[in-house]
């Protein structure tokens, strides 16, 4: 067990307070699968809505663990050459050129076309080093001496083919480069994969995978999460604001207000210098927590309900 | 909590039993992911159990509703209830050498009959299973019914009906015999003994039917649903009833799930074709124009676009239901599909079922076109309503049996139609046989259709779509 790898990620509970020193509230059951991901080496992989701060747990694993954080971002048409590593060709090609120059100082004095050829070849490796080689996040979170926290995000928008090239990066920390061989993580990495759910991952990744799935918060934890991130609003008005946004996500909406919107209305509501939640403000601000035109013309068709549940 | 105390090999035992019941409970685990199980639990232990139910949930449940089926599962498993029983049986994994049969040897116990009219009992202390009952040796009894339960072969049961059997036989393998032989004898003469007996028996059969029943839990609930699932894609849809939708609705998906995978694939194995020439010379530059990459032209392989056109008239309702269903449910690989409904008229519903959950659309397409049924009608209408907008890609698949009251059902229109299509598929829910017979047009249908295929069942329904997106004519 590799424990002594992340000392910070030793016990539940002090994964909880320390993430909430780094500003992010977690649930039990985060901590506990942060907690056993760093324990078995296994990478997570986190579903959740858009916006229930996947990544933002990432980026405070990483501060908690004063580790670098490197961050892949997937897309559509991800390849190995942008994902794990790369020969620097124009490199390559100076070098040739300063070679040829060099090349009979090299070659002076061999018989025949054999030993001139085991001459050259002498030279045929330098070029498939190190040296050459572009190192892109895989690859680089694995040269990190102290291990780093690798941030694979989206993975549901990658190719199916670049998560089968991922399976052998997550389960024995190694790429293997044909020219090179194999190259293994020095220390092992924190791993978080994060999905949107958009298709199904293949079975074989998920295997792989610790899974925790992030739901909506409820009110008392979105609430904390609201206070430790815009602290200049006052206690009343955070309450009604987030009964505001739980109960706006009941209603059947294309896109539900996730956390990251609820915190940025809060700060909206704070440079407005707004002491009260009524109607009036809400509806002035009721883009920044919603996304689409028909679904805030929906919240307004049940406004009355809305604020009736903000009062409490 | 009680499992604490729970040696380890008795919790991993247990662990592979709670892995057994989530199988059960359809949530696929592999060997794989019980190992993991049990390196999660050997960090985070028995004792705290929320912190064991979020590391188990994180290393055995892969999406959402499996997440909650788990957690369902975990509650029953892992109720206090069963608790006690589990802990009470870790003596059979310490102990198992214990040759349960001789009773251990207890002088007369000391509280022993407090009314004297229970003196007829002295002549079943000598008995080791009335012993155990008597004096609440629970070590003794799960052990003893352990023992039972693997003479029996308890672990065999299949179907719910078998738990009376069961339960018979372990008693027997008990020794429940001398008790009831002893209790026939006080009957008459000792009425208070007799009740003594009595309730010990009712005990003794209780805990033998707790086990048997988390026999059936654990081992055949999941051949169960196994066999039902079996059956049900075999029987007529249109005989399903309401009970089973939700099962049905499961197994739909889970086949929809299936072909997504396998077609999803294969589109791309596909798609090395003709070299690109100018992608492969632009890759080619920063290695000085030697082309180690060659580019390939992607061959798009065009998804088939799908109208359906279903009968909704009450006879073959419940067959539209089901390949509406299957379609939708495809909606990944077929993106643009359209429906039409018709049973006297006809129109277009595939807004209803983009908007609505399959199930509701179904009900509303059945209010709005139910009726007495047109096909010479309902094809015209189609040819108004979409016919320009069939092309090569289109696939048009009619549900229906071509049963059309005698009136003409306008068969060049559908002529019309495959002419322009990339393929007519008919379905029709009849079995062959009947095709023809009575009013139905259906040996004049088959001549303007690519295929016309007998569909009634879901296996057949899975092998039509299967055939459908592997086409590449």
């Amino acid at each position: 067990m590799s424990d002594n790898h992340y000392p910070a990620l030793h016990d539940v509970d002090a994964i909880q307070q320390a993430f909430e020193c780094a500003g992010y509230i977690c649930t039990r059951r985060i901590a506990t699968v942060v907690r056993l991901a760093a324990a078995l080496e296994k990478p997570m992989l986190i579903e959740g809505p858009p916006g229930v701060g996947k990544t933002e747990l990432a980026k405070t694993c990483a501060m908690v663990v004063d580790r670098p954080l490197v961050r892949l971002q997937c897309y559509e048409g991800l390849d190995e050459s942008k994902a794990l590593y790369e020969w620097k060709y124009g490199k390559q090609l100076l070098y040739t050129q300063l070679l040829k120059e060099q090349l009979g100082d090299v070659l002076e004095g061999a018989q025949g076309l054999s030993e001139s050829m085991a001459r050259l070849r002498q030279f045929s490796d330098v070029f498939y080093s190190e040296d050459f080689l572009e190192s892109r996040p895989l690859l680089k979170v694995m040269e990190e001496q102290q291990g780093g926290v690798l941030l694979i995000d989206e993975i549901d928008k990658a190719d199916f083919e670049f998560e089968s090239l991922l399976l052998e990066v997550l389960s024995d920390f190694q790429v293997s480069i044909p020219e090179l061989g194999t190259i293994e993580a020095r220390s092992k990495p924190l791993v978080f994969l994060t999905s949107n759910d958009t298709r199904d991952l293949s079975d074989a990744l998920k295997r792989r995978c610790l899974h925790l799935h992030i739901p909506f918060p409820t009110v008392g934890l979105e609430a904390r999460i609201v206070e430790s991130r815009v602290p200049d609003l006052t206690q009343s008005m955070t309450e009604q604001l987030v009964r505001f946004v739980q109960a706006v996500r009941s209603l059947d909406l294309k896109k539900a207000p996730a956390i990251s919107e609820t915190v940025d209305w809060a700060r909206c509501l704070v440079l407005l210098h707004a002491r009260d939640l009524d109607s009036e403000l809400v509806t002035d601000t009721l883009n920044v927590l919603l996304k689409y035109e028909g679904d805030i013309q929906t919240a307004e068709g049940h406004l009355p309900k809305l604020m009736a549940a903000a009062a409490g | 909590m009680p499992e604490a105390k729970v040696s380890p090999s008795a919790s991993s035992d247990q662990l592979l039993d709670f892995v057994q019941y989530l199988r059960g409970k359809k949530i696929p685990v592999s060997p794989a992911d019980t190992l993991d199980a049990v390196e999660v639990a050997e960090l985070t232990g028995y004792a705290d159990r929320t912190l064991l139910k979020h590391g188990l949930a994180a290393a055995l449940s892969k999406t959402k509703d499996e997440l909650t089926l788990f957690e369902v599962a975990f509650d029953e498993y892992f109720h206090p209830r069963n608790l006690n029983s589990l802990a009470n049986q870790s003596p059979i994994h310490s102990q198992n050498d214990v040759e349960p049969s001789p009773a251990p040897d207890r002088g007369p116990s000391s509280e022993q009959a407090s009314e004297p009219n229970l003196e007829p009992l002295e002549g079943l202390r000598g008995n080791a299973l009335f012993n155990a009952l008597e004096s609440q040796d629970e070590a003794w009894l799960s052990v003893a019914i352990e023992v039972a339960a693997a003479e029996a072969e308890v672990e065999e049961i299949i179907l719910f009906t078998q738990r009376g059997q069961y339960v018979r036989k372990m008693l027997d393998a008990l020794g429940d015999e001398t008790l009831r032989e002893a209790a026939i004898e006080f009957e008459q003469s000792e009425p208070a003994a007799f009740e003594a007996v009595q309730a010990l028996r009712e005990e003794l059969r209780e805990r033998v039917r707790d086990r048997v029943e988390r026999a059936y839990l654990i081992h055949a609930s999941a051949a169960t649903e196994d066999l039902l699932d079996e059956s049900l894609s075999k029987i007529k849809l249109g005989n399903v009833d309401h009970g089973q939708m939700a099962r049905l609705k499961r197994l739909i998906d889970r086949m929809a799930r299936k072909l997504a995978a396998r077609h999803g694939r294969r589109r791309r194995r596909f798609r090395k074709g003709k070299l690109h020439v100018a992608e492969t010379v632009r890759q080619a530059i920063p290695t000085d124009g030697v082309p180690f990459h060659p580019r390939w032209r992607k061959t798009e392989r065009k998804r088939p676009q799908i109208m359906a056109i279903c009968d909704v008239s009450g006879s073959v309702a419940a067959y539209a239901k089901f390949l509406l269903m299957f379609l939708y449910a495809l909606q990944d690989l077929l993106p643009r599909t359209r429906s039409f409904a018709f049973s006297a008229a006809l129109g277009e519903v595939s807004d209803l079922f983009a908007q609505l959950p399959v199930e509701e659309a179904i009900e509303r397409v059945n209010l709005k076109y139910g009726g007495a049924t047109d096909y010479g009608r309902a094809l015209q209408d189609f040819s108004d309503l979409a016919l320009a907008e069939v092309n090569s890609a289109t696939t048009v698949i009619i549900l229906g049996d071509a049963r059309n009251n005698q009136a003409d059902l306008k068969a060049y229109l559908l002529g019309e139609i495959k002419a322009r299509a990339r393929q007519v598929i008919w379905l029709n829910p009849e079995s062959l046989r009947l095709w023809g017979t009575g009013d139905s047009e259906m040996l004049q249908v088959e001549r303007h259709c690519h295929m016309a295929r007998e569909c009634n069942n879901l296996r057949q329904l899975e092998k039509i779509v299967d055939k459908l997106l592997s086409d590449r004519r």
